[in-house]
């Protein structure tokens, strides 16, 4: 049986910049040349998925268009990836079918709160994404997401001054909350510090292993 | 008390993971054109069992049920593909086709029952494509679950669906939910007892209006839920 292809989640709160980071790491992936397909579940409307597949498929032509799919999850983004995700889970399957070819899969999950986690049958990377407009004290307040996701990103870093937030305070506290494991500082507007998230994605998702399309 | 009485418990539980908490079933549509009240939206349920999912989708249960205790696959197939031809709307058809595969498959990780399996492994295939009424039918006779109760499980927990997705919309309160959930009981007995020994073959549904409101919900733009 052929192996499955590797699923990323990335979860976060609303306006966080879940779908600006998958914007931005896409195309460092394709460079690199793997190939990835994009679910988004967003809470009410289709805005996310179009513009992912106007920026990255139609006017980039980094994938086929049928490869940004959105799915409306009844107004429970949480439950969408985790307590039932059945729906998603149907849709990256159908997506798996049809192309063989991907390296990844990357599934947006709706804007939701701290507690979002993906079930372990959708995802086997979990990305949280936060930004420093929150406020400083994200890292520190914890959140299932924060403490247990495998790759923390912190966004917007370029507002810090301007929105009083101290990133030493959010290093030193995303180190204590979740002691060795990883976190990024991100500014998805300019695309600074978005190879590291790749990087992450290329040696802990995919093991380093050539891309596909590479490896014949 | 018997497992069979859990079983159906744990299957028409919205806990059970078969994704309905996604569908609306065209509400969210109908309540973007006008202010649905209360009382609007139990007639709304009312006529989605009287006349689409009780005479076709609690039809098509009770004969996949049938097929599935005389363990004919073929005819479990046949109802399964008579459903999917049956239903108007896409969104509608292939939410119901996902949802079943998701519950067929689920039922598959903890029962031992060989038909089931076939039947999930025609899903796989694409042999057959899942409908919820079928997986269901075939999950409760693999589970010991009597046919009435099955079907009263499907329309019930479509019920719950529609109150759930009201709820959301904003179209009706928690206490209200339960009370529109309460005052269907009869109509949902009546649908089962009307509905669920029929043979396939006289299956049928006619809500145009309904067909109508589920297809204007797949021109939506701005939508939280699949149907």
């Amino acid at each position: 049986m052929a192996k499955r292809v590797p699923r990323v989640g990335v979860g976060g709160p609303v306006g966080s910049g879940k779908t600006m980071l998958i914007e931005q790491v896409v195309p460092v992936l394709f460079s690199m040349g793997y190939r990835a397909g994009i679910i988004s579940n967003d809470v009410v409307s289709k805005e996310d998925a179009d513009r992912m597949r106007r920026n990255l498929a139609t006017e980039k032509g980094m994938l086929a268009e049928d490869l940004v799919v959105g799915l409306a999850t009844g107004g429970c983004p949480h439950t969408a990836v985790r307590e039932d995700p059945s729906m998603n889970i149907a849709e990256v399957e159908e997506m798996e079918s049809r192309h063989p070819e991907l390296d990844l899969i990357i599934i947006e999950s709706g804007g939701d709160n701290i507690t979002t986690t993906f079930s372990p049958a959708l995802a086997d990377y979990f990305i949280y994404i936060v930004d420093v407009a929150g406020g400083d004290k994200y890292p520190r307040k914890r959140g299932l997401g924060i403490e247990t996701c495998d790759l923390l990103v912190i966004n917007k870093i370029d507002l810090a001054p301007h929105v009083g937030a101290d990133l030493k305070v959010m290093e030193r506290d995303a180190k204590a909350v979740r002691g060795n494991r990883p976190f990024a500082f991100v500014n998805c507007r300019t695309g600074e510090g978005v190879d590291k998230v790749a990087r992450h994605i290329v040696r802990d998702v995919l093991f380093e292993l050539p891309p596909k399309a590479r490896a014949g | 008390m018997s497992t069979e009485f859990l079983s159906m418990l744990q299957l028409a539980d919205s806990f059970f993971p078969a994704g309905t908490y996604t569908m609306s079933n065209g509400l969210e549509a109908l309540s973007k054109r006008k202010k649905v009240k209360a009382d609007e939206l139990q007639v709304l349920v009312r006529t989605h069992l009287e006349r689409q999912v009780g005479p076709a989708d609690c039809c098509t249960l009770g004969a996949a049920y049938e097929s599935a205790k005389a363990g004919d696959i073929e005819g479990i197939i046949r109802a399964d593909q008579a459903l999917y031809a049956a239903k108007l709307v896409e969104e509608v058809r292939n939410a119901s086709a996902r949802s079943g595969a998701n519950l067929v498959r689920c039922v598959a990780a903890f029962s031992n029952d060989a038909l089931l399996a076939e039947y999930a492994k025609a899903v796989n295939e694409k042999r057959a494509t899942g409908m919820h009424p079928v997986a269901l039918g075939v999950a409760c006779a693999a589970l010991g679950i009597p046919k009435h109760e099955a079907g009263a499980m499907f329309l019930y927990s479509f019920c719950v669906g529609m109150a759930g997705a009201a709820l959301r919309l904003g179209v009706i309160d928690h206490v209200a939910a339960q009370k529109m959930l309460h005052e269907l009981g009869p109509a949902i007995t009546a649908a089962v007892k009307e509905n669920v020994d029929k043979p396939l073959d006289l299956m049928w549904q006619f809500a145009p209006a309904i067909d109508i409101t589920q297809m204007e919900h797949e021109q939506l733009d701005s939508k939280m839920f699949i149907t």
